[in-house]
């Protein structure tokens, strides 16, 4: 029973442009866009310029030029006076500007950092703080023991070394995965309404088939079109994306296998609250892209004011992408570091399973 | 004949509604009767409870010996059911339609094939049976629908509506296959609104109005029970009319010439054919030579017993 609806499903997916497209062509569109707009690590020029301005002729200027090059992640860019650095701050040519003032003098005349002060917080503190502290170090020179360590970066036990070199399809991919991942909830829905408009529901439920088994033979075929959606965007992530696994690719699949099992659950829960399948794919595709942007699918939940970061976790998106971050970026992540975040799945899909299987109506 | 279909008391209320309040009709096997009824008068919930996919509130089904509620497994692989709707998968073709519902119904292997391959035959559809159904045509459509409801060969078959919006030749395939079950003695439930069709079909027809079955018979005792336009009496002599027309005059309008009666019952008709016998036997020497009726048929018995009030809801 259930191979011959696993076998209906497939050849109904097959036929059907639309789904395909949503489920398998566009998170390819979404991981490129989103790829190339959030670049870090060693995608591209990674360096990013700081317009500098100094009087012709004032060595602070060039030892603040010479700082910047030699810092990694930053380039510096000449500019005609102090007027154009600002301009090309203004004008996002530059990430900041430094202008030096001919009668620097720490207090009195400080360098003026040109920064949009109305950029978050967790953007522009980094880099204010980083320019500052090299801006101190190029003008006033080290002070007396600087030259021994000071400050020694380490990852603390219960945390794993991340990879060195991460890309951003190491964000993108598992954040478009879980996105898209999720949409199969639409399809389980609108599949569950288009069998009872069209009376294929009332004729199977005639049939010497259980009522159980009638719906278990309707979810299965979804899962398994999950897990080889999820399959197949992780291995397109990996092969065309470079995207690496750092921890346990075991880990991996059962993140994948709990992911697809909510998103089907989930997909029970919106078939049992009926609608048509306008109403659904009206609500439901908002309800599902709400969910993604709140569990951190399209903007990392990292760079996400406090408030924000908790509230991902009101959806399971947030528990699967924290998963994800670490068994893609951590090394050594296997099953039990990310026992937490696969607990918060399994928790989610069992709210959805009984909230679906006690509203569900067969005889709707 | 072998009884093949037990419905007996079935209820459904959704809420206040009432939607069947009282439902009670056997079908043997060969036999096709006919359930009649305005829209909402219960028809779908009714053969909804006979085919398990709508939980009865009180009464049970017995579908070949096999009790729905004892053993429904038993029970619904012995039903076909062919609703109204064309349930189908649109995008799927014939033959994979086929192959699914027909291992819905346990079919496996060479049997399925088997099955397929002669319902795809008696749909006529055996040369378009890779086509998604979609490029079907709407009698296409509907002979696919019903073949899907006999592919597993049942004891019983439920018709709803099966002719609905088909051309005259895709509708004369339909009955003619609807025939056919009935001649290999398949017992059918045939519901319609098409009363020409069940008419000719339909051994008896039960008339469902508000939940409730309201009249039962086969055309000829519905008819001359509910609605016989008019009655042509021939007795024996003058005499025997007239005391026979003032045996009438309560019952019907009646037209004395000589020792014909031409009569027009105000209610049934059978009141006044046992008036008219009464009458005969307690006139000496009278005789009923002939009794015709004229202009009655299934859509006045129809309408004497639903009425014409615009029925527009669904039950």
């Amino acid at each position: 029973m259930i191979g011959a609806a696993l076998g209906k499903e497939l050849a109904l997916l097959a036929r059907d442009r639309g789904t395909v497209i949503s489920l398998f062509a566009l998170p390819i569109v979404f991981i490129v866009v989103f790829g190339s707009m959030f670049k870090f690590g060693p995608d591209g020029d990674a360096r990013r310029p700081v317009a500098v301005w100094a009087a012709p002729g004032d060595p602070r200027g060039a030892a603040v030029v010479t700082a910047l090059d030699d810092a990694p992640g930053f380039r510096a860019v000449p500019a005609a006076d102090a007027a154009a650095v600002r301009a090309q701050v203004a004008a996002e040519d530059a990430v900041a500007g430094l202008i030096v003032p001919p009668d620097f003098a720490p207090g009195a005349h400080p360098v003026e950092l040109a920064i949009d002060l109305g950029q978050p917080l967790a953007v522009r503190a980094p880099l204010q703080g980083a320019l500052t502290a090299l801006v101190g170090r190029a003008l006033l020179g080290a002070p007396p023991g600087a030259e021994l360590a000071v400050v020694e970066a380490r990852t603390p036990p219960g945390l794993s070394r991340p990879l060195d070199d991460i890309t951003s399809f190491q964000v993108t991919v598992p954040g478009n995965a879980v996105l898209f991942g999720f949409f199969i909830a639409l399809s389980v829905a609108m599949a569950f309404a288009e069998e009872r408009r069209s009376g294929a529901w009332r004729r199977s439920l005639a049939a010497p088939v259980r009522r159980r088994t009638l719906l278990l033979a309707k979810l299965v075929p979804f899962f398994v079109i999950g897990l080889g959606q999820l399959g197949f965007l992780f291995g397109l992530g990996a092969l065309a994306f470079g995207m690496r696994v750092a921890g346990s690719p075991l880990a991996l699949v059962a993140l994948s296998v709990l992911v697809v099992a909510c998103a089907v659950a989930l997909g029970l829960a919106f078939a049992s609250l009926g609608g048509s399948e306008k109403q659904l794919g009206g609500v439901g595709s908002v309800v599902l892209l709400v969910m993604g942007l709140l569990g951190g699918c399209m903007l990392p939940r990292l760079v996400m004011p406090p408030l924000m970061q908790q509230l991902g976790l009101a959806v399971p998106h947030g528990w699967a992408l924290d998963g994800y971050y670490a068994v893609l970026v951590r090394q050594g992540t296997g099953i039990v570091e990310i026992a937490p975040q696969l607990g918060g799945l399994a928790a989610f899909t069992t709210l959805f399973a009984l909230f679906g299987a006690w509203r569900f109506r067969f005889e709707r | 004949m072998t009884t093949a279909l037990v419905a007996h008391g079935l209820a459904k209320r959704y809420g206040a509604r009432i939607a069947v309040a009282e439902a009670s009709f056997e079908v043997a096997a060969g036999e096709i009767v006919g359930l009649l009824g305005p829209n909402g008068a219960g028809k779908t919930t009714t053969i909804s409870m006979i085919a398990g996919v709508v939980t009865a509130d009180a009464g049970h089904v017995e579908i070949a010996g096999h009790d729905l509620a004892r053993a429904p497994g038993a029970a619904r692989a012995a039903l076909g059911l062919v609703p109204q709707e064309l349930a189908l998968y649109e995008e799927l073709s014939a033959r994979q339609n086929l192959r699914y519902f027909g291992r819905l119904y346990g079919l496996r292997g060479a049997d399925l094939d088997a099955r397929c391959a002669w319902a795809l035959e008696a749909a006529g559809l055996a040369d378009r049976a890779r086509e998604p159904v979609q490029r079907f045509s709407g009698g296409m459509k509907r002979r696919l629908n019903l073949v899907i409801g006999l592919l597993h060969r049942p004891t019983v078959v439920i018709l709803d509506e099966p002719t609905v919006g088909v051309d005259p030749q895709s509708r004369a395939h339909l009955l003619a296959t609807v025939a056919a079950l009935r001649d290999d003695g398949m017992a059918v439930v045939y519901t319609s609104h098409y009363m020409e069709e069940v008419a000719a079909l339909c051994g008896r027809i039960a008339i469902m109005d508000e939940g409730t079955i309201v009249a039962r018979g086969t055309v000829d005792e519905l008819v001359a029970a509910h609605a016989s336009g008019a009655v042509e009496i021939e007795l024996s002599d003058a005499t025997a009319a007239a005391a026979c027309a003032a045996a009438l005059r309560e019952l019907a309008e009646v037209t004395v010439d000589g020792a014909g009666l031409r009569v027009r019952p105000r209610g049934a008709l059978a009141p006044v054919v046992a008036a008219v016998e009464a009458t005969v036997a307690a006139t000496p020497g009278a005789t009923l030579r002939a009794l015709s009726t004229h202009g009655g048929d299934l859509e006045a018995v129809f309408l004497a017993l639903t009425g014409h009030r615009l029925r527009d809801g669904a039950a």
